[in-house]
């Protein structure tokens, strides 16, 4: 079980990860609305995992993957983005990504995959 | 030539024989007595644990029962030469399962067939079937193959509750010709006249992601009413299905290409 900050610009998506998350045992140390405060509350929190929309305000969650990795080469992010936007997969894994999920996504699937990255 | 052991379902019995089946027909000795040319083999399904179902051009049907192995070489045979859409593609099946991608997942070189009830995708030593009703979604899409942003068509369907998604590939010419029929042959779920508001939205949403009623209501701060006239609607829409009786529900296809194509068309 980790520590999560989730990332997302819309409040649906946030309470759902959080509610997904938060029945596979995990804690949910934080969340933020847009790369610039992911890139924040990551250096606040020091989560042992980051779920990171890519399509967001202010920076994009590209950039704010790139900017964590700066901070700590070692982070764990799963990154999520909608159907249709899977070309985002190569740059985000080339940028040091651990993790991707398509929305709209379903629980058990999300819950495998982080708990595989925490594994990592 | 290939003989094999099976049970065929004849006058209302199963009677114990040994089939034969070659490139050019499948052979069914006394008292069943029947020589079927694989052309004029229309359709196959796998419903019934072990039971394969061949459909005829003349409408007749062959149920024939027997072990896996036999199974597989029976089905190979038939989909190489059956009447059917078939093209020689590479595939990768299943891509993304519940909308996690398959680092595992790699391309293979084989062949889609299209039948009435199944799309098949089959190589030496495997053979998917893809329900027709079970398919959510066909797109023709990008994807990078061998560092190249390559034209794909993507197949979305459901799998014993999963939402998987594959890709066929094949030379573009072809690949629109493949992408038409996929539609045509799935024109089935029909997407107009489906309308949900943002509150149906969210709690179909909710649904997919696997959530009960209970996690829903405390989600979204609302009444239970309020989840099950959602819940009504998405039946009477053929969204969703019954699951238990204190009404849990679960999306049917259609219910998941609507909610694929919301989050497509928010892009976010």
């Amino acid at each position: 079980m980790g520590k999560i900050l989730i990332v997302d610009d819309t409040l649906f998506m946030r309470t759902l990860l959080k509610n997904i998350l938060f029945s596979g045992g995990h804690e949910i140390v934080g969340e933020a609305g847009d790369g610039a405060e992911a890139v924040e509350k990551y250096q606040a929190l020091k989560p042992d995992l980051v779920t990171m929309d890519v399509v967001m305000p202010k920076m994009n969650g590209i950039e704010a993957l790139k900017e964590i990795k700066k901070i700590d080469p070692g982070a764990k992010v799963v990154m999520c983005t909608a159907v249709g936007q899977e070309q985002m997969v190569k740059l985000a894994i080339k940028t040091g990504a651990r993790g991707y999920v398509v929305k709209p996504f379903q629980a058990p699937k999300v819950l495998d995959e982080v708990k595989n990255v925490l594994a990592s | 030539m290939v003989s094999a052991p099976v049970k065929v379902q004849h006058n209302g019995e199963w009677i114990n024989c040994r089939i034969t089946i070659d490139d050019e027909k499948l052979v069914i000795p006394p008292p069943v007595n029947l020589t079927i040319p694989l052309k004029h083999i229309v359709d196959l399904e796998e419903k019934k644990k072990n039971t394969l179902t061949i459909h005829r051009k003349d409408g007749s049907v062959v149920d024939l029962v027997s072990v896996e192995k036999v199974r597989f070489v029976l089905k190979h045979k038939i989909l190489m030469k059956c009447s059917g859409y078939r093209l020689m593609v590479q595939f990768m099946s299943p891509a993304i399962r519940g909308g996690v991608l398959l680092t595992n997942a790699a391309w293979e070189k084989g062949a889609i067939i299209v039948l009435k009830t199944g799309i098949w995708c089959i190589t030496q030593n495997k053979q998917i079937c893809i329900q027709i009703d079970d398919v959510t979604s066909i797109e023709l899409t990008k994807r990078e193959v061998s560092e190249k942003p390559t034209d794909v068509v993507r197949i979305d369907h459901l799998e014993h509750h999963d939402v998987v998604s594959s890709f066929i590939l094949t030379q573009i010419s072809t690949l629109q010709i493949l992408h038409n029929f996929l539609q045509e042959a799935t024109a089935g779920i029909k997407m107009e006249g489906t309308e949900l508001d943002a509150m149906d939205q969210q709690i179909a949403m909710l649904v997919y992601s696997g959530m009960d009623s209970s996690s829903i209501q405390n989600m979204l701060q609302i009444q239970f009413k309020e989840i099950d006239r959602v819940y009504e609607k998405l039946i009477s829409l053929n969204m969703a299905e019954v699951k238990e009786i204190r009404r849990e529900v679960q999306l049917t296809a259609k219910g998941v290409r609507y909610i694929t194509d919301a989050t497509k068309s928010g892009a976010n």
